[in-house]
């Protein structure tokens, strides 16, 4: 398996990538040179990343490194300070500024939270066929429908009159799955939604997730400190070290093979 | 008792003309409130915007109503807005406009507070639906916001309801002017008052028992294994001891 590693401060000028690292799939998302400061404190410096179509991208590193900032800067919640961004080919982000593209191609991201996002004034269905019903003018009885075979791919079909606040944490999550699979995204981005809960609800969130890049291709990023997932299910692992990427390579690599001290350090740190 | 004798025949020869006073007083109380409610949701989204000259501008707005004294707007309104614009509105108006700026303040901050309380996370997840800025507010934060606020927005309009006996310093008949004057007709100023606070009471504390059982259905929905405290009733109770902090 091929290891890509970028030492620090290494700024890419050419734009990668060759096609595909896991070697079958298309390239969905890239950026290139992704900058982000807060209070001229760098929180991402040059950063170069890729996703493509029915992978899971695990990213991990430390609190602070720049995962988070990395997914909403790609979910459109976080303007970067320089950089470019593209969706399918097209540049969605350049000059500090979303393009017209974006008003188009925002529709295919959607992003689950660490914490539980539910509208609680709302039931599950709800909850579900608000955005397709107020933005895309979808009746109410084919959002229904699609609200329930959503549930029905999270295994939540039988609480779809419930109210959020009647479900546990991991209910909550995979809800919040099913809500963002209603606007069909192509990416999905997760940002530690597995942080809040049991290991064995945990597993039955990143279960969904799996399922979904094997039956719709969808391409997953996943912030997460759960290695054993990690291990599994990931087919790129992205290690963050002060704004970098320090390390972008297969979980076998990484686990296994790697030569990055910081990198082992941390998983040794938070493994199993 | 000073060797004070009651008069009732008074009472009830003045309560036909104080249901009437109070009457106006629903109204002016009614009026205010709508137009408070509506007005403070861009006067609260305002106090919030990116834009300094709007936030400072909805803020200063804010301040003034909230930082002078009720009668001094009605006053101002009154009797100085015509010197500076030559312009006399009748004292309905007055008491109206004075009264919705002066709701509308303290109505927008409650608002903001409450907008505030709904988890950016939540309006995020609407902004990653496609949801537009309207559709958040109308759908996700304005419906929570108003349930978390709600025993404080019944607050403020048991207080409004109160406060516009204060129009009777404009010659508004109100509840409050037709008492005064009754009164000073007759010299029964003990029965007269005592029958307007007696009626100011038994409209205002229905509405706060309401406002306390809401803030109590609100603390029961705020998870399993809450305790729900003691009712305002028993919460009157003598002996009955009360949580501080």
């Amino acid at each position: 398996m091929e290891t890509v590693e970028l030492q620090k401060g290494t700024t890419v000028s050419d734009p990668l990538p060759s096609p595909a690292l896991t070697g079958t799939s298309q390239v969905l998302v890239s950026a290139r040179g992704l900058q982000k400061s807060f209070h001229d404190r760098p929180i991402l410096k040059n950063v170069d990343f890729d996703m493509h179509r029915g992978d899971i991208t695990v990213i991990i590193g430390k609190s602070g490194s720049g995962k988070s900032t990395l997914l909403r800067a790609l979910a459109g919640l976080t303007e970067p300070d320089a950089g470019e961004i593209r969706i399918e080919g097209q540049t969605v982000f350049a000059d500090g500024a979303r393009t017209k593209e974006w008003d188009t191609l925002s529709g295919d991201v959607g992003m689950i939270f660490q914490t539980y996002t539910l509208w609680p004034h709302m039931n599950v269905l709800d909850n579900l066929t608000l955005a397709p019903r107020k933005t895309r003018g979808m009746a109410a009885s084919e959002a229904r429908d699609r609200a329930e075979a959503a549930l029905d791919e999270v295994g939540m079909k039988h609480h779809i009159l419930s109210r959020s606040t009647q479900l546990s944490g991991g209910e909550r999550q995979r809800v919040a799955i099913a809500r963002a699979l209603m606007m069909k995204p192509k990416l999905l981005l997760c940002d530690e939604i597995t942080s809040a809960l049991d290991p064995p609800v945990a597993a039955e969130v990143l279960d969904v997730l799996r399922r979904l890049k094997e039956e719709d291709n969808i391409a997953v990023a996943l912030v997460t400190h759960d290695m054993a997932f990690a291990s599994k299910a990931a087919d790129r692992l992205v290690f963050f070290l002060n704004g970098e990427i320090a390390v972008n390579t297969t979980p076998d690599e990484a686990f296994e093979n790697c030569s990055n001290a910081e990198l082992q350090k941390f998983v040794d740190a938070v493994r199993f | 008792m000073n060797g004070y004798t009651f008069d009732w025949d008074v009472v009830a020869r003045a309560l036909p003309s104080m249901l009437e006073g109070l009457g106006l007083t629903l109204q002016i109380t009614v009026i205010t409130i709508v137009l408070s409610m509506v007005l403070a949701i861009p006067v609260a989204v305002g106090r919030m915007s990116k834009i300094e000259v709007i936030r400072w501008t909805a803020q200063g707005y804010i301040e003034l109503f909230r930082c002078t004294p009720l009668l001094v707007q009605l006053f101002w309104i009154f009797y100085a807005l015509p010197a500076l614009t030559g312009v006399t509105l009748p004292g309905y108006v007055s008491a109206l406009i004075a009264l919705t700026a002066n709701l509308t303040a303290f109505m927008a901050e409650t608002y903001r507070s409450g907008f505030q309380s709904v988890p950016v996370e939540q309006v995020e997840a609407g902004r990653m639906l496609q949801l537009n800025r309207f559709q958040q507010l109308r759908y996700i934060i304005v419906p929570q916001a108003m349930r978390q606020q709600l025993p404080v927005i019944l607050s403020l309009n048991i207080s409004l309801f109160k406060d516009t006996a204060l129009v009777s310093t404009i010659a508004v008949s109100d509840l409050m002017f037709i008492s005064n004057t009754i009164s000073a007709q007759n010299y029964r100023a003990l029965e007269i008052f005592t029958l307007a606070a007696l009626i100011y009471f038994a409209i205002a504390f229905p509405v706060s028992l309401i406002t306390s059982a809401i803030e109590r259905r609100m603390q029961n929905m705020a998870g399993p294994g809450f305790k729900p405290g003691p009712g305002l009733l028993a919460r009157m109770m003598p002996g009955t001891k009360v949580a501080t902090a």
